[in-house]
């Protein structure tokens, strides 16, 4: 399950990140780490974009990223 | 006196900017979103024995992933020379911060570590213990807060303290395994007496080639140890991906500092009540709402302009009274025609004209510093991110084209943010879509002088909406032809909502204003006395004694009919009929009317003609052909022209033409009303469409040139404004035409 298919408010862990270099590295210092807890907090009309929280911050995602993101719900 | 030089670094939005600030007393930008600050910034502080120079850079998340700005603080940290870091954390997120902490400290450079926003901390019941905090990492660690200004002192005094005494290795422990590899390399190389020439340490040198450092690697390859080095290492690594299984160096190092920061969070963090993020959540369960967030923005931005106009009309009025009442006052005592000419109708026509926008520029000023303050600004990247990705754009595009709102200059600087070469270019290329602060006048006159008084703020939020919808299509077309490429991810931090200080507010818009009226007072003053004397010379005494003689011919008629009429009414019926004493007079009264019509319209002749053969009347002349498809006549092509050097004198230098040519038309003496009864709507309305689009400034687009690194490009931009902007106010004027 990806994070993409997390429904509204619902917490997970991340189990594993597929996107590339750069991109895997941004995700890794922004605190998407495997073994995280995020919660889907928000997601926009079209399904373009969604908003997750981590930690102590919140992250804005595009669907596309999201679907690299390997979850496990908790 | 010694001078210290100190590199503040941190993630983005932590408050690096607003530490240096609170600590040296500078005005360095700050905001509520991450890639305020784009390029490094100096403040300075003295004291006694000292001078400390604080270099502000650019918050980065890591040193390996870099857009440009980010590239700016890893160059700077890399190769400048400076004296120490000070690493500035928000102490409401220490573990993520802590991630970049790692990596500075792999740097082995003197370091100190600033726990800030420490007032929120406390609100949201985070205790951060900074004296276990500096004996675990060999490093100080104060909590501070910029905002209220606690600890800056002892901070100060920390960093004298570190300075003067030698550098003490920070303690960066890695996993047991990958230490035990690291002893391995470090051994290796102790046993060969390597020393390295730029004051690396062995340990240094063995995370950097376990880390797979390109730098570090380009190092030791010059030495012939490295074909021995090379086996040791590539056994360290396979050995450290066993462990770790998992086969990415990136991963690995993330995996070490992320457990590094977990174990350090844990040994110093106590959360107490977790009430924080409330607010920001119920805030954003409104503004980022799937369906009422973009009316809400769309509302937000409608307001803005509406309170643009209408707010700044009131003060408008006075300002521009008084500039009135200045020109008159003043005129009164200067004798000398030339004179009077130059100081009523050049410089307080020319400055007076862009003055009275004041007001509407502070309005407009102090709504882009909310929404760079307050964190709204992320928001509305969030939901226009997939709006503006279908006309190829990136939802980070929105902060450098919302700073072109107010001025290009910084607007092209703010696109360093976007990693994608391709994605920078593009939004740079349609920030000159975003209307600037310094057109902002063009449009309130225009709105004022053409539409009600009630629409004028929609038409100004209108004229904005168009620009933006066509900076998109523009995109949309420039994707698909010159900037063809992969998307760039979305991935942006959304920082918590934050009520900015009155103070900053204040600062920023005097500040700007105070840069508006200097500009007014200087360049704005040069330029209508430039346009004014070229505009009046040279004087063409044979023009203007033709039409005195006819006007004074007229005149005389004029006067005769009056007298006649006064003395014996029917004697002025000398024409075809025979008329009864009613119509008489009243015919009499008509002639004279005409009469007086003709002199004005012969006096106003003669200042057009007048005009026309001045130095600009015949520059304008040169341009007219290219502008007259558009509708502009000579003054509204050299008043675009004008503009070139600053929107501002658009404005200025229609001031002063109007004003010179206005001695008739007394009763109407605003700009407003002068330029109302002296274009034709469709004119207005191409010009407004040209104004638009057509090239932002020359100090803009050499900004332009210096951040897209090339001629060629900017060749692109001046061709590319300048025909959109030519073709579209074409359409407008012709179609407008067909319906007026
Ligand atoms: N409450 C509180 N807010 C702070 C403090 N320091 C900074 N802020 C706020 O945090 C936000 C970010 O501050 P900046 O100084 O612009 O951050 P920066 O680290 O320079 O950000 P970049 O230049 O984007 O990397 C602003 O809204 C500040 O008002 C603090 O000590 N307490
Ligand atoms: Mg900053």
């Amino acid at each position: 399950m990806d994070l993409s298919q997390i429904t509204k408010n619902q917490k997970a862990h991340i189990t594993h990140i597929y996107a590339q270099h750069s991109l895997k590295k941004r995700l890794f210092s922004l605190g998407l780490g495997v073994g995280k807890e995020v919660e889907v907090v928000e997601t926009s009309l079209q399904k373009n974009t969604i908003k997750i929280t981590l930690g102590f911050s919140a992250v804005a995602l595009r669907f596309d990223e999201a679907k690299l993101i390997e979850v496990e719900v908790a | 006196m010694k001078k210290i030089v100190i590199a503040l670094v941190g993630q983005p939005n932590v408050g690096k900017s607003h530490l240096a600030n609170a600590i040296s007393g500078s005005n360095l930008k700050i905001g509520n979103f991450a890639g305020v600050t784009v390029e490094k910034a100096t403040a300075h502080l003295s004291t006694e024995d000292f001078s400390i120079e604080f270099i502000d850079l650019p918050g980065l998340y890591s040193l390996e992933d870099f857009s440009a700005d980010e590239k700016v603080t890893k160059d700077f940290l890399l190769t400048a020379e400076y004296d120490l870091i000070l690493n500035v954390l928000d102490s409401t997120n220490l573990e993520r911060n802590l991630m970049l902490t790692t990596e500075l400290m792999e740097l082995q450079k003197k370091m100190i570590i600033a726990l800030n926003m420490d007032d929120e901390a406390i609100k949201e019941g985070i205790d951060i213990n900074a004296d276990a905090m500096s004996k675990i990492l060999s490093i100080p660690c104060i909590r501070v807060s910029s905002k209220t200004k606690t600890n800056i002192d002892l901070l100060v005094e920390k960093i004298l303290h570190v300075n003067k005494n030698p550098l003490v290795a920070p303690k960066m422990i890695y996993s047991d395994e990958v230490e035990e590899q690291l002893q391995t390399i470090v051994k290796f190389l102790d046993d060969k007496h390597f020393h390295a020439t730029n004051a690396l340490t062995n340990r240094q040198i063995a995370v950097g080639l376990l880390w797979q450092k390109k730098e570090m690697y380009a190092y030791m390859h010059e030495h012939p140890l490295y074909v021995e080095l090379q086996p040791i290492l590539n056994n360290a690594l396979g050995h450290v991906y066993m462990y770790c299984q998992c086969e990415e160096i990136e991963e690995v190092i993330n995996r070490q500092h992320s457990a590094f920061s977990t174990g350090l969070c844990a040994e110093v963090l106590r959360v107490t009540n977790a009430k924080s993020k409330n607010f920001t959540q119920a805030i954003d369960a409104v503004l980022i709402h799937k369906l009422f967030g973009i009316p809400i923005f769309i509302f937000l931005m409608w307001g803005l302009f509406q309170l643009t106009f209408s707010l700044g009309e009131i003060p408008m009025g006075w300002i521009e009274d008084s500039f009135g009442w200045l020109g008159d006052t003043v005129g009164e005592t200067i004798s000398n025609e030339a004179l009077k000419s130059l100081i009523v109708d050049g410089i307080i026509a020319g400055v007076g004209s862009v003055i009275m926008f004041l007001p509407n520029i502070m309005i407009l000023f102090l709504g882009i510093a909310l929404l760079e303050t307050t964190g709204y600004m992320s928001r509305a990247a969030f939901l226009l991110d997939g709006f503006f990705h279908k006309f190829g754009l990136h939802g980070k595009s929105f902060v450098p084209l919302v700073t072109g709102f107010g001025c290009s200059v910084p607007a092209y600087m703010a696109a360093r943010t976007l990693k994608n070469k391709k994605d920078r270019l593009l939004t740079m290329f349609i920030i000159g879509f975003m209307s600037c602060g310094a057109r902002l006048p063009v449009f309130v006159l225009f709105s004022g002088a053409f539409f009600e008084e009630e629409m004028a703020g929609n038409v100004l939020f209108g004229i904005y909406i168009t620009g933006a919808l066509l900076g998109l299509i523009a995109a949309k077309i420039l994707r698909v032809t010159a900037f063809k490429g992969e998307d760039e991810p979305f991935v942006m931090e959304m920082p918590k909502y934050r009520l900015p200080s009155l103070k900053l507010l204040w600062f920023v818009v005097y500040s700007k204003s105070a840069m508006y009226i200097k500009k007014a007072g200087t360049f704005i003053l040069l330029a209508s006395m430039l346009i004014w004397f070229i505009s009046s010379y040279p004087q063409n005494s044979l023009i203007e004694e033709e039409y005195t003689t006819k006007i004074e011919a007229l005149q005389a008629q004029l006067d005769d009919a009056a007298s006649a009429e006064t003395v014996a009414p029917n004697k002025e019926a000398t024409e075809e009929t025979k008329p009864t004493e009613e119509t008489t007079a009243e015919l009499s009264a008509q002639d004279s009317g005409s009469l007086e019509d003709t002199i004005a319209a012969l006096e106003n002749e003669k200042h057009e003609k007048l005009m026309e053969n001045t130095y600009l009347g015949l520059m304008g002349k040169v341009v007219e052909p290219f502008f007259a498809p558009l509708g502009f006549d000579w003054k509204m092509g050299v008043a675009t022209i004008s503009g070139l050097a600053a929107k501002e004198v658009i404005v200025s230098t229609l001031g002063v033409l109007y004003s010179l040519g206005d001695e008739v038309t007394e009763e109407d003496n605003s700009l407003r009303e002068i330029i109302a009864s002296n274009m034709n709507f469709a004119s207005a309305m191409a010009f407004i469409v040209f104004v638009m689009i057509y090239l932002p400034c020359l100090a803009a687009t050499a900004v332009f040139y210096k951040e897209a690194e090339s001629l060629k490009y900017t060749v692109y931009l001046v061709l590319f404004t300048f025909i959109t902007a030519w073709v579209l106010a074409f359409i407008t004027y012709r179609t407008l035409l067909l319906f007026t």
